[in-house]
């Protein structure tokens, strides 16, 4: 019955607030960032309580509301000293826990290990790194690279393109999701995300979609990604792609199908056409403006740095390969056909090659 | 009349190259088609032996070319005899060859180019294989061997213009070689007989035919 009650709580407000600011629309989210928004405030215990406002307002459950999930906060919090009861994911995200709770993960880490509700987004307004750090969190990366190099080649250009999710859950509908990249000028380290200060430079406005969205149409064309690509590869700037599932399980597992390449390599050109970029946000989160579909198969200027074998190849370069196959292959047919017809005019057969 | 004489065309060396570059070039491009079009193409069953195998036969390619390339510089020291195009072969030589091939061999007129050990190769031999052994395949090593280890070499591939640029004209320096094995099968087969020039590349010796009244070459005892 309390569950059922926080449910509707919940739905109701949602219902009722997810079209207006966080701030207006939860009153008391304003009352309890008073105390929980200062990084100086600490618990009795002398544990910190700081609730970054700005990534937290930027969440679902800030449109539910602080009280909703820790509804048992007493008149006197804080000063009688007793703690609000602790949020049960469960309440609201029952399938999900459901799903969780038969996988591999149930017994190694619960939701708030990965999930920082006061901070959690949909994958598709994270970044690729993101959401893989939360991996790293317990998987080491060197012990993750030393074991999937004993039977994936290049491990460490997939584990830099891929997302640990795409393969070790259920997740479905793929597509290539680009961050842009970059690192400081005459530099030799590795390419980072590149932040939302770094581009709002590029900028002249709040819009830093328009670094590649030039007209602002909130798509970008594969006119816009070519002449992103030539203007800003010089400036230590790149667009990395990843492979990122749309649609998210918690079925944690080692699902066989994909130890076999061609689950992802052989879906063909028509599977990987679909694709994004994601542009971060004040609040360390993203949003993603879609690409002209088909732009992710551009020979060139399109996306030079991503390239997935057998899937993302190009055809007008395959029509090219096949003409210089054909061209050659034409050599013998006709030479050979003319050669039989005039195989009389050689009784002495002594021509050479 | 004519008769038989036997001609020492091909050291060892060379045929021992010559059969593991043609093994590892036909490998290379059966897999290559396997990798670059999975969805239609499966000769390897597994995606991935299809690109160990490639890989390997890389490999092999590039070490059967430095062995081959160091024994025409270092031991034979015939490399720019045998394979450099001469003044009067571009001014004339590649012109009378493509002119014999495609006209004059029709009406039985013999082949312009008379093979011996000194100068194997006519004029569009040498054009062609300069190209193939001093551009296309220095340049799909090259371009293969960073295929090879991407994550690596990224600064290199981004100075190159992307791993795209890269995969490109990776493809298409292997149609042009798919394209050269055909035309070059085939124009082997214009000996005196079909397999008269694919005998010498097998056991080293050609077998010509001489005219009679010519002073007797004693070519049997010719090596390079």
């Amino acid at each position: 019955m309390h569950a059922y009650n926080r449910m509707m709580r919940m739905f109701l407000a949602v219902f009722i607030l997810s079209a207006a600011t966080v701030s207006a629309a939860v009153p008391e989210n304003g009352k309890c960032m008073k105390c929980h928004g200062r990084k100086d405030v600490k618990s009795i215990a002398g544990n910190p309580v700081y609730i970054n406002p700005e990534k937290f307002t930027a969440t679902t459950h800030s449109i539910v509301g602080c009280t909703s999930c820790h509804d048992r906060v007493s008149s006197g919090h804080p000063g009688d000293g007793s703690a609000p009861a602790r949020a049960i994911c469960g309440d609201c995200h029952a399938p999900v826990s459901v799903e969780y709770a038969k996988s591999l993960h149930a017994s190694k880490a619960r939701c708030n290990d990965c999930h920082n509700p006061h901070e959690v987004r949909l994958p598709m307004f994270m970044s690729g790194d993101d959401i893989n750090k939360k991996c790293a969190k317990c998987h080491d990366a060197r012990k993750i690279l030393k074991s999937h190099a004993k039977w994936l080649p290049q491990a460490e250009l997939h584990i830099d393109s891929l997302l640990c999710i795409t393969c070790h859950t259920g997740s479905q509908d793929y597509v290539i999701t680009m961050s842009i990249e970059s690192r400081l000028p005459g530099s030799k380290d590795a390419f980072k995300t590149a932040t939302y200060e770094e581009l709002a430079k590029l900028t002249s406005g709040d819009n830093i979609g328009r670094v590649i969205d030039l007209n602002g149409d909130n798509q970008v064309s594969l006119e816009e990604l070519r002449s992103f690509n030539h203007h800003l590869r010089g400036k230590n700037m790149r667009l990395w792609g990843m492979m990122t599932p749309e649609v998210v399980t918690h079925s944690y597992q080692i699902l066989e199908n994909r130890w076999d390449c061609t689950f992802c390599h052989a879906s063909g050109p028509k599977a990987m056409q679909k694709s994004f970029i994601a542009f971060p946000d004040k609040s360390g989160g993203y949003k993603r403006l879609a690409v002209e579909k088909g732009a992710i198969l551009d020979i060139l200027y399109g996306t030079p740095d991503f390239y997935m074998l057998g899937t993302t190849r190009s055809t007008p370069l395959n029509i090219i390969g096949a003409l210089i196959v054909a061209a050659g292959l034409s050599f013998p047919v006709f030479h050979g056909f003319f050669r039989l017809l005039t195989r009389k005019n050689r009784k002495e057969d002594d021509h050479e090659a | 009349m004519k008769h038989k004489e036997m001609v020492y065309m091909t050291p060892m060396p060379v045929r021992i190259w010559h059969w593991l570059n043609a093994f590892g070039i036909v490998t290379l491009c059966v897999t290559g088609l396997q990798i670059r079009f999975p969805d239609h193409v499966n000769i390897f069953g597994a995606y991935k032996a299809a690109i160990r195998l490639h890989n390997t036969a890389g490999v092999v390619v590039s070490i059967s070319y430095g062995l081959w390339l160091s024994y025409y510089l270092i031991v034979a020291r015939s490399l720019v005899k045998l394979y450099v195009p001469t003044l009067d072969d571009l001014k004339s030589g590649i012109l009378r060859q493509a002119y014999f091939y495609f006209l004059t061999y029709f009406v039985g007129k013999p082949n312009p180019h008379h093979s011996t050990p000194e100068s194997k190769f006519n004029p569009m031999q040498k054009a062609a294989y300069l190209v193939i052994m001093f551009v296309l395949l220095p340049l799909v090593i090259f371009s293969g061997a960073l295929l090879m280890y991407v994550a690596p070499l990224r600064e290199l591939l981004l100075l190159l213009g992307g791993i795209k640029m890269l995969v490109g004209s990776h493809f298409l320096l292997a149609s042009c070689f798919t394209a050269f094995l055909c035309v070059h099968i085939y124009l082997a087969t214009l000996g005196h007989t079909p397999f008269a020039h694919f005998k010498p590349m097998w056991n080293g010796w050609e077998e010509e035919m001489v005219e009679d009244a010519e002073p007797e070459k004693k070519t049997d005892t010719k090596l390079p």
